[in-house]
């Protein structure tokens, strides 16, 4: 609510604010040769349900993730002062709030509040039997994916059609260097990148944002499994806001509670697990009536707060749904271009559905070329937003060991570059149908090229082979030495051929289990 | 700051939408560049005049595959000093190797007057390994050429190349060009897209049109500064082939690429080439990436005909200019002289 005023809300939104621009920062920050990982993952390190739903799936501690704490401690204390204050999604849902067109009272009955609290229960349950994919829709993924693979491309193309009008003009062409050589580097992507869902990725952000139209902070209300999480553990929260004995039941508070939880029906008081401590009640109590007191007590469930019965219909349905995931083709026969970051296959049994992944989006923006994108359908549904390689939007860089080095959860091993260049993470096999030197019998030999391996992948036989008149002709054909490939996509990335690629790099060899 | 209010979004939103529409108009313009003068070679040859080095092509180490130095005594006071078509430094330091080469030409003020815009382009093709791979060029090479640009009198000195395998910041760190460029006072460039301006090729037989960086087309002196290496599809790698780095798409002209090569050269005339043959890479390229496969040379060709520089650079690889197409259909156009023979070609041996 943007009328409500006074020191609270100040010093609220500037900490929010201050959070975001943080976020942003760390965000621009994480790239090749960037910020250290260990700052870097601050935000992912502090994200509880991340955290604990990685330590459920893989079973293993990582020392950084006791970072995770702070949060807890934080919400223990005081509630989802983390939703309220922290968050980077709520000041974004905040800043773009969408009040003035929203119908007054519209908002959707209390039930749905459970929603939220259902997603905590699916996530835990599906993480205990090793899957992560519902980590799609933690807030701080959700966002970072929207960054790296729609906003910062958007406004990289931006920047771009600016600098190709300002470069005609002779007196830009200073400041434009100046741009270029100190800050483009540092900011936007070194060389333009593509991600092939970004419209999807923004699309499910702005759908965050609109239903704003149905009630404010919709997301946080109903759907944000970090705030269902949160929600739980404010039920034991130190601070809980008190309504005190003079309150003449103006309703200002009801009205503005950005998250909707100050019942008239109960003398105005809220659901810790609903509020945000964000003080606009505080503030805007004409009587002085709206305390933040200690209290040691837990507060009691409520009727949206999923029962018993609904925790084992919300459980039973994860096995099932699981059962089904796994039981269908992806698990079993992956696609043939299913190309994992290196390392990921030595370090993942099941590297199909990379359940170690907490689908964080870090590796996909750290990338420098822009070969790594977040599977939608590719890998199986299960894979949803985790990492694979396209070679022909990007190549696996034969100098970068930038993914391994920035994931919070190791899913990627943090390799250094020497044991980083001997990972297969795919083979490359050529199309003699659509290679030139092999269909055309012109020359090319871009592939063998652009092998960045020392002892070359990509030989060439020379031949003496007919031309359609008839007349020999000796030409260079490519054959890829697949004991030595690594599967790095260079060559996909950067052949000639228009379209599909007549070199592509597939799978690498894997025990197949049927 | 007041809030955004419709006007100014609709304001902002139209300013931006005419911007777009200016960039394509420009762009359909086609903005023409001068382009460097042309080579004038022929008051520094003097043909007819047999070099004294003798041509022999052995593939042993270091310095067998040149001309034997010879002629490193000054001439008699009193006459001038013929400047010769090519010179060749060997066995030193890459800096004195650089510096005594252009001495021999003429001195770098023949090449860069004082004011100038200078581009130096070495041959920084990945950012996969370190200088002593040979699969970039020498960074004191670089670097000696952009302090003595500057104690010329230039006024600015950049420095880029367009790297395939890597980013280019990522590639002019690992190659060590970046801080020794930086340490003469250079500038590096991270070449961009925008940059890449559509030029025709008048005298092209087969790249008629392409986009080339802007910097390039529009520098007062070009110096080329290739490091001779093995390169699969064009067999060697030497000052003609990297100005292909100038370019912006270069994978679709392998099936012509020696004519390609030789068309672009018929656009950038560089008005210096110095060839890097302290290191040089003997298989294994354009990439490389293990030591056995480099040999340490300590030599420099320069010369103001990157032609004749690229024919003299092959026989560091026991071969006749004759073997690389690009020399050969370069040679047919009138773009620079392969007759070794006829050149006057002065070796000079730095450590003797």
């Amino acid at each position: 609510m943007g009328q409500v005023t006074g020191p609270w809300i100040i010093f609220r939104k500037t900490v929010q604010y201050l959070a975001l621009a943080i976020f942003i920062a760390l965000f621009v920050w994480s790239r090749q040769d960037g910020g250290p990982a260990t700052l870097i993952n601050i935000p992912m390190r502090l994200d509880p349900l991340l955290i604990l739903a990685h330590l459920a799936a893989s079973r293993t501690f990582l020392a950084g993730s006791t970072l995770a704490l702070v949060v807890i401690l934080l919400t223990v204390v005081f509630g989802r002062a983390w939703c309220g204050w922290l968050c980077p999604v709520g000041t974004i849902l905040d800043i773009f709030s969408l009040k003035r067109w929203r119908k007054k009272r519209a908002s959707p009955a209390d039930g749905w509040r459970r929603v939220k609290f259902d997603l905590v229960i699916i996530i835990f349950a599906a993480a205990l039997l090793g899957n992560l994919t519902l980590l799609f829709f933690d807030p701080l993924t959700l966002l970072l994916r929207t960054l790296t693979t729609s906003v910062w491309p958007a406004l990289d193309r931006i920047v771009l059609s600016i600098e190709t009008v300002l470069v005609k003009v002779p007196i830009f062409e200073g400041p434009l260097a100046t741009f270029d050589n100190l800050f483009r580097p540092a900011i936007l992507p070194v060389q333009p990148v593509f991600y092939r869902d970004g419209i999807l990725f923004a699309a499910i952000f702005l759908g965050m944002i609109l239903l704003d139209l149905l009630a404010e902070r919709f997301w946080c209300r109903y759907l944000c499994p970090l705030g269902g999480a949160l929600g739980w553990v404010s039920k034991l929260a130190i601070f809980r806001r008190k309504v005190g004995t003079e309150c003449k039941g103006c309703t200002i508070c009801t009205d503005i509670c950005p998250t909707g939880t100050i019942d008239p029906a109960k003398n105005y008081a809220s659901d810790p697990s609903e509020c945000t401590m964000c003080m606009d009640c505080l503030e805007a109590c004409p009587r002085n009536q709206t305390r933040f007191l200690p209290e040691f007590s837990a507060e009691k469930w409520t009727d949206y707060d999923p029962g018993r019965r609904e925790a084992l219909l919300a459980i039973g349905g994860t096995v099932l749904t699981l059962a089904i995931l796994n039981s269908n083709g992806p698990a079993k026969r992956q696609s043939p271009f299913l190309i994992r970051p290196p390392g990921v296959r030595e370090t993942n049994p099941d590297a199909v559905d990379f359940t170690k992944c907490t689908r964080c989006n870090e590796c996909i923006r750290v990338c420098p070329t822009g070969g790594l994108q977040p599977a939608v359908f590719e890998a199986g549904l299960a894979a949803l937003g985790s990492p694979i390689l396209a070679p022909r939007l990007g190549y696996c860089d034969y100098s970068c060991n930038a993914c391994g080095q920035v994931c919070p959860v190791q899913a990627i091993p943090p390799l250094n570059l020497e044991e980083k260049r001997v990972q297969v993470i795919g083979l490359a096999y050529i199309n003699e149908n659509r290679c030139i030197p092999w269909s055309d019998h012109q020359p090319c030999l871009v592939c063998e090229e652009m092998c960045p391996l020392p002892q070359k992948a990509i030989q060439l036989e020379k031949a003496e082979v007919w031309d359609p008149d008839g007349q020999t002709v000796s030409v260079q054909l490519p054959h890829v030495l697949r004991e030595i490939c690594i599967g790095c996509g260079i060559c996909e990335y950067k052949c000639p051929v228009s379209g599909e690629a007549a070199i592509r790099v597939h799978m690498p060899k894997v025990d197949v289990p049927f | 700051m007041g809030k955004l209010t419709r006007r100014d979004f609709l304001k902002a939103a139209a300013a931006g939408a005419g911007a777009m529409t200016l960039s394509a108009l420009l762009e359909a313009c086609g903005k023409v560049l001068p382009t460097s003068a042309p080579l004038t070679n022929s008051e520094a040859s003097s043909p007819g005049k047999p070099t004294k080095a003798s041509l022999s092509h052995p593939t042993g180490a270091a310095t067998e595959g040149l001309p034997s130095a010879t002629d490193t005594s000054p001439a008699p006071t009193g006459t001038p000093v013929p400047i010769p078509d090519i010179a060749v430094t060997m066995g030193g330091e890459p800096e004195a190797l650089v510096r005594q080469a252009v001495a021999t030409l003429g001195g770098i003020s023949a090449f860069v007057p004082s004011g100038a815009n200078v581009v130096v382009k070495p041959n920084i093709c990945v950012a996969y390994h370190t200088y002593e791979y040979a699969a970039t060029t020498n960074p004191w090479v670089v670097g000696t050429l952009v302090k003595m640009c500057y104690e010329a009198g230039a006024a600015s000195v950049k420095v880029m190349d367009h790297p395939f395998g890597g980013t280019g910041p990522e590639a002019y760190k690992i190659s060590g060009i970046e801080e020794q460029v930086k340490a003469a006072g250079g500038e590096m460039v991270n070449m961009i897209q925008y940059h890449y301006v559509d030029t025709k090729i008048p005298d092209a037989v087969y790249l008629k049109k392409t986009k080339v960086y802007d910097d390039i087309l529009n520098a007062d002196v070009l110096i080329n500064v290739p490091i001779a290496k093995n390169h699969d599809s064009s067999v060697l790698t030497l000052g003609m082939k990297n100005l292909m780095g100038a370019i912006w798409i270069r994978e679709t002209l392998h099936n012509s690429l020696h004519q390609s090569i030789a068309d672009l050269n018929s656009l950038l005339k560089p008005q210096l080439t110095v060839v890097d043959a302290v290191r040089i890479m003997t298989r294994g390229g354009p990439t490389g990436g293990n030591l056995s496969y480099v040999q340490q040379k300590d030599t420099v060709i320069a010369s103001r005909d990157v032609v004749a520089a690229d024919s003299l650079a092959t026989s560091l690889f026991g071969m006749k200019p004759e073997d690389l197409d690009y020399i050969r259909i370069a040679t047919s156009m009138g773009l620079g002289r392969s007759d070794l023979q006829n050149l006057n070609i002065q070796v000079m041996q730095l450590n003797a």
